[in-house]
């Protein structure tokens, strides 16, 4: 027993050891800083509570929380939605169904800069040539030029790409569950929809907490595709706070500031997960 | 998507951890390894053709060139990491004024290397550093301006001359519009480019000293930039219809194809643009803001600035390598590939694409950059590009919202 109990100690230090080097300490790191007024670099003081008293009260922060939790809500929601659809039609009995898994796994490997510029160039010319063709005036304009519809740009490239992980997910839930359950639903003469919302539903119900919390925690905080396709703007009115914390902290030379920012996000992040895992759970089934 | 963000810092640490690495390595071969980082990309190859010649006569130095992309923000993460270039080429901006500022920057007054710089362009960048340090961190190197670059074609078929006055300048972009021609084409999707007229206006506009009479409380936006605000409205009505959904590069293009009469940017497009189309004929003219043509001066202002990192270990090895740089012929190599302008004296800008403000150059009549003045953290770029957008901020709101912008910036120093 005990021989056992230092191989299982000897497994986990280094990676107990590793991720607090490249994780708490950074983590601990901000914290300390957020006390200070460094600006990334040179010489710094104490300045107590100061940034937090700023960050309350900068409306910029406001607006990107704003903003980061509108796109995140939204995006959740329709990911969960098209990932659960294509992974009951992946799962059912149809042709090319590996191939088709593989094809629909593939924005998964892309990285999410070179999507993001792909797309950018979709809604820069295609878009707006398509567009002018069949006369919608509307859209003859590149979307993320437009404070009211840039937000809909980095939705709609987001979730296309984080559906083909959430389907994997999806796809490994719908196949634990055993064939005999479905048997007897439909000997008890219960259609599809039925079927579904009573069987299927609540024993994939694990799978859909951890992919909603996942997915919001991953949304929570959009980077990548706000540096590569809308810098923020037009305006600021694409701004999210990952983004905010990196534009202000180095470009603008307010480190200890925006670790401010940070810290406070941190905490946001953790209390909006605990809820999430709390009451998704409540919901779920054991077979 | 967080996985990515691991993946995506993961890059950038192991990028800046090789870097730091490379800095160090050297010694072994009995090389000495110079680390030369530019916060600019468009000189790319002159540099490489410059540091080949350069290894060529110094064979026991290897210089080796860095130039990321977003370079500034890249140069601040590596100053807090404490890992700093042996030789720096950054724009005279706000980004040198914090370095001089940090004490990161080797202090060069008295030195040979700024003996023959234009003391025009020494008094500039002093002023970026501030009174607090009484030194010279920086060796200004090569100038740039802002401009309107015209198509000299289209010039000719709209029968109209380079105008000296707002109204005329107003009058061309109407006679465009008249024959069906756009008359600035606007790249606002990148909020910088905004900057480029916005500064144009500005430094007409705003009054002598605004930066400082501003944190004094002795000017403000909503009092010195209304009529700036006004007058860039104006031009975007001779925009084309797409002005905030096209970028830097897509413009460049754009106007090399002649899709515009006029184009709003300053010289450094100009072997972007020439890069797209070798045929073409433009020329270029300092914006005339106000109807006084004795007013209405030439925005320029420190391009590239050569400084060396205080702490290197190859002092000796960076000071040669500026030395080289700073050759008359070598000054000249860069101006004439770059389109820029020198800021050491005797060497002259030729091209007679530029001839239109060789002659700001000449008389002095050059004024800085306004921005290069505010606080580098109000995001003025992006606060103005959504003023131009026009959807969430008319002009008292925008100004109020500058004014604002800027006191919360020095508030939390």
């Amino acid at each position: 027993m005990k021989k056992r109990g230092s191989a299982y100690i000897l497994m986990t230090v280094p990676a107990l050891l590793l991720f607090f080097a490249f994780h708490t300490f950074p983590t601990l790191q901000g914290i300390f800083y957020s006390f200070t007024n460094w600006k990334g670099y040179g010489d710094f003081d104490f300045v107590g509570l100061k940034n937090y008293i700023n960050v309350f009260k900068d409306d910029r922060v406001v607006d990107s929380y704003l903003f980061t939790f509108k796109f995140a809500i939204i995006s959740t929601l329709l990911v969960n939605l098209f990932s659960m659809l294509i992974a009951l039609g992946l799962n059912a009995n149809i042709r090319f169904k590996n191939t088709l898994r593989a094809v629909y796994f593939l924005p998964n490997i892309l990285s999410g800069l070179i999507v993001a510029f792909i797309f950018n160039y979709i809604f820069a010319n295609f878009l707006p040539e398509m567009a002018e063709k069949f006369g919608i005036n509307s859209l003859a304009t590149n979307i993320l030029g437009n404070p009211d519809l840039a937000w809909v740009g980095i939705v709609i490239v987001a979730v296309w790409q984080a559906v083909a992980f959430n389907t994997i997910l999806y796809l490994a839930g719908l196949q634990t569950i055993p064939s005999e359950l479905y048997e007897a639903s439909s000997l008890d003469g219960a259609g599809k929809w039925k079927t579904f919302w009573h069987v299927t539903f609540p024993l994939i119900a694990p799978f859909f907490t951890i992919n909603m919390v996942l997915a919001m925690k991953g949304f929570l905080m959009v980077f990548d595709q706000i540096v590569a396709m809308t810098g923020g703007g037009p305006g600021q009115s694409t701004e999210s706070i990952s983004f905010l914390i990196y534009k202000g902290g180095f470009e603008g030379g307010e480190f200890a500031y925006q670790s401010a920012n940070a810290v406070v996000y941190f905490v946001i992040i953790v209390a909006i997960s605990v809820v999430q895992i709390r009451f998704l759970q409540r919901r779920e089934v054991d077979l | 998507m967080n996985k990515k963000m691991k993946v995506f810092s993961g890059a950038i640490l192991a990028s800046l951890t090789a870097a730091s690495l490379a800095a160090c390595s050297g010694g072994d071969s009995g090389k000495t390894e110079l680390e030369f980082f530019s916060t600019k990309g468009e000189n790319n190859k002159t540099y490489q053709k410059l540091i080949s010649e350069f290894e060529k006569k110094n064979p026991k130095i290897d210089v080796k060139l860095v130039q990321p992309p977003d370079a500034g923000t890249v140069m601040k993460t590596r100053l807090t990491k404490n890992d700093i270039p042996d030789v720096m080429a950054i724009g005279g901006d706000s980004l040198y004024g914090e370095l001089a500022r940090a004490g990161v920057l080797k202090d060069v007054k008295g030195s040979d290397l700024i003996k023959d710089v234009q003391p025009s362009y020494l008094d500039m960048t002093a002023k970026l550093v501030g009174v607090e340090k009484n030194g010279v961190y920086g060796v200004p190197y090569a100038a740039n301006a802002n401009a309107v670059i015209y198509n000299k074609d289209k010039f000719k078929e709209l029968g109209v001359e380079v105008p000296k006055t707002w109204d005329e300048f107003i009058a061309i972009a109407e006679e465009a519009k008249a024959h069906g021609e756009t008359g600035f084409y606007f790249t606002l999707k990148d909020a910088w480019t905004g900057m480029v007229s916005w500064n144009s206006l500005g430094a007409a506009l705003q009054g002598e000293d605004f930066a400082e009479k501003r944190s004094k409380g002795k000017a403000s936006f909503t009092k010195n930039y209304d009529e700036a605000a006004d007058k860039f409205q104006t031009l975007l009505k001779y925009g084309h219809k797409d002005n905030f959904g096209k970028t830097y590069n897509d413009g460049n293009t754009a106007f090399a194809q002649g899709k515009s009469v006029m184009y709003l940017q300053g010289v450094w497009a100009i072997p972007e643009i020439v890069k797209a189309n070798p045929d073409i004929n433009l020329g270029i003219f300092p914006m005339p803001v106000t109807n006084n043509p004795e007013e209405n001066k030439l925005v320029s202002g420190v391009d590239v600035m050569l400084a060396i990192d205080e702490e290197s270990d190859h002092q000796k090895e960076a000071e040669k390598f500026i030395q080289f740089l700073l050759e008359k012929e070598n000054v000249q190599t860069y101006v004439d590939e770059q389109s820029a302008f020198s800021a050491i004296k005797d060497v002259y800008q030729e091209d007679p694409k530029l001839e239109g403000i060789k002659e700001n150059f000449e008389k002095g009549t050059i004024t800085s950059f306004p921005d290069h003045y505010y606080p580098q953290g109000m995001n003025a770029a992006n606060i103005l590009q959504e003023f131009l957008i026009g959807k969430k901020t008319n002009k008292e709101e925008f100004l109020k919202k500058m004014d604002k912008e800027w006191d919360k910036v020095e508030e939390r120093k």
